[in-house]
């Protein structure tokens, strides 16, 4: 059974990853469509942070995620390092959880 | 001068280090757990080969150990990765040029930290596709060593949340919204996305948080005006 749920999920998995790009369409999306694509990426990128600074480990943040979250967000709006964001978010959010 | 493909390579491992390092501590994490929960170690092996997906692995663990009817698992597995549909629909447009093999490809290592880290090296201006598949099958591979690495190393690892290092995948994800923002819209929509995708996991519906979040948010780009 096991091994049923194992390369059942694989199948699930790679279905939910590959039919969007396997599948072609054609012809040009209508404007409102087009609009809505081209916001995908930020929307699904801020979606995946959501639940890590909102409910780290499946409950209600103690605060450090939030603060550590901000100062990235500064940090990165004003050197322009994805780096330097990483660091800072790292090094204040392990600081934090200690208050 | 254009973008080369080594240029391109090199980028992703300079930018995405941080990344590929965290990814190697939660794939051991995940050896760890998925061992003491006691899978075989070829059925542990044999999920990190073939669903490469670490959140909906996890769940997966703890679903088998509670000896969950295995439709469920299956169904869970499905719920939790229905985001990577989102972002192959959105990745469509860069690979379009690939033949069918290569698409197909590029799908099998789809996880939200290729997807991340491809969008914004996309939206500031880069068009080599080595960027996107040297980050994701760098990802494969780290996390199948790592999980190996779980497997053998037993229960000797401790808790990832220590030293704030599995924060880094969260920090750079933000980073990477900022930077992409091009408009206010933009701004908007990343905050109310966030703020959903929080709301519902919070909620206890963390399954469905990012599809949710992912493909609402998107809609107020469909009813503004710019």
């Amino acid at each position: 059974m096991i091994w049923i749920a194992i390369f059942g999920s694989a199948v699930a998995t790679y279905l939910v990853r590959s039919l969007p790009l396997a599948v072609s369409v054609r012809g040009r999306l209508p404007a409102a469509a087009s609009r809505y694509v081209d916001a995908l990426p930020v929307a699904i990128i801020a979606a995946l942070v959501g639940p890590a600074v909102v409910a780290p480990a499946g409950a209600l943040t103690h605060g450090a995620e939030p603060i550590a979250t901000a100062f990235v967000i500064a940090t990165v709006a004003w050197r322009r390092s994805l780096l330097a964001g990483v660091f800072v978010g790292v090094v204040s959010v392990a600081l934090l959880r200690l208050v | 001068m254009p973008e080369t493909d080594r240029h391109a390579a090199r980028l992703a491992f300079s930018e995405g280090w941080p990344v590929m390092g965290t990814v190697l501590v939660v794939g051991t994490t995940f050896g760890v757990v998925a061992r003491q929960s006691g899978l075989e170690p070829v059925q542990i092996a044999a999920m990190s080969l073939l669903i490469f997906a670490g959140a909906s692995q996890f769940a997966m663990v703890r679903l088998l150990s509670e000896a969950a009817p295995t439709p469920i698992v299956i169904a869970s597995v499905l719920f939790i990765n229905l985001r990577h549909s989102l972002m192959a629909a959105s990745l469509r447009s860069q690979l379009e040029g690939l033949p069918l093999f290569g698409r197909l490809v590029a799908a099998f290592v789809l996880t939200d930290e290729a997807f991340a880290m491809a969008t914004g090296h996309y939206r500031r201006g880069g068009r080599s596709l080595a960027y996107y598949f040297t980050f994701a099958i760098s990802l494969y591979v780290l996390w199948n060593l790592a999980t190996l690495g779980g497997i053998v190393l037993g229960d000797a690892i401790g808790d990832p949340r220590r030293y704030g290092i599995d924060f880094a995948i969260t920090a750079t994800f933000t980073g990477i919204v900022v930077l992409a923002i091009r408009h206010r819209a933009e701004a908007v929509i990343a905050i109310v996305a966030g703020l959903v995708a929080g709301g519902l996991a919070l909620a206890g519906a963390s399954t469905i948080a990012v599809i949710t979040a992912g493909a609402l948010a998107p809609l107020i780009a469909v009813f503004t005006r710019r």
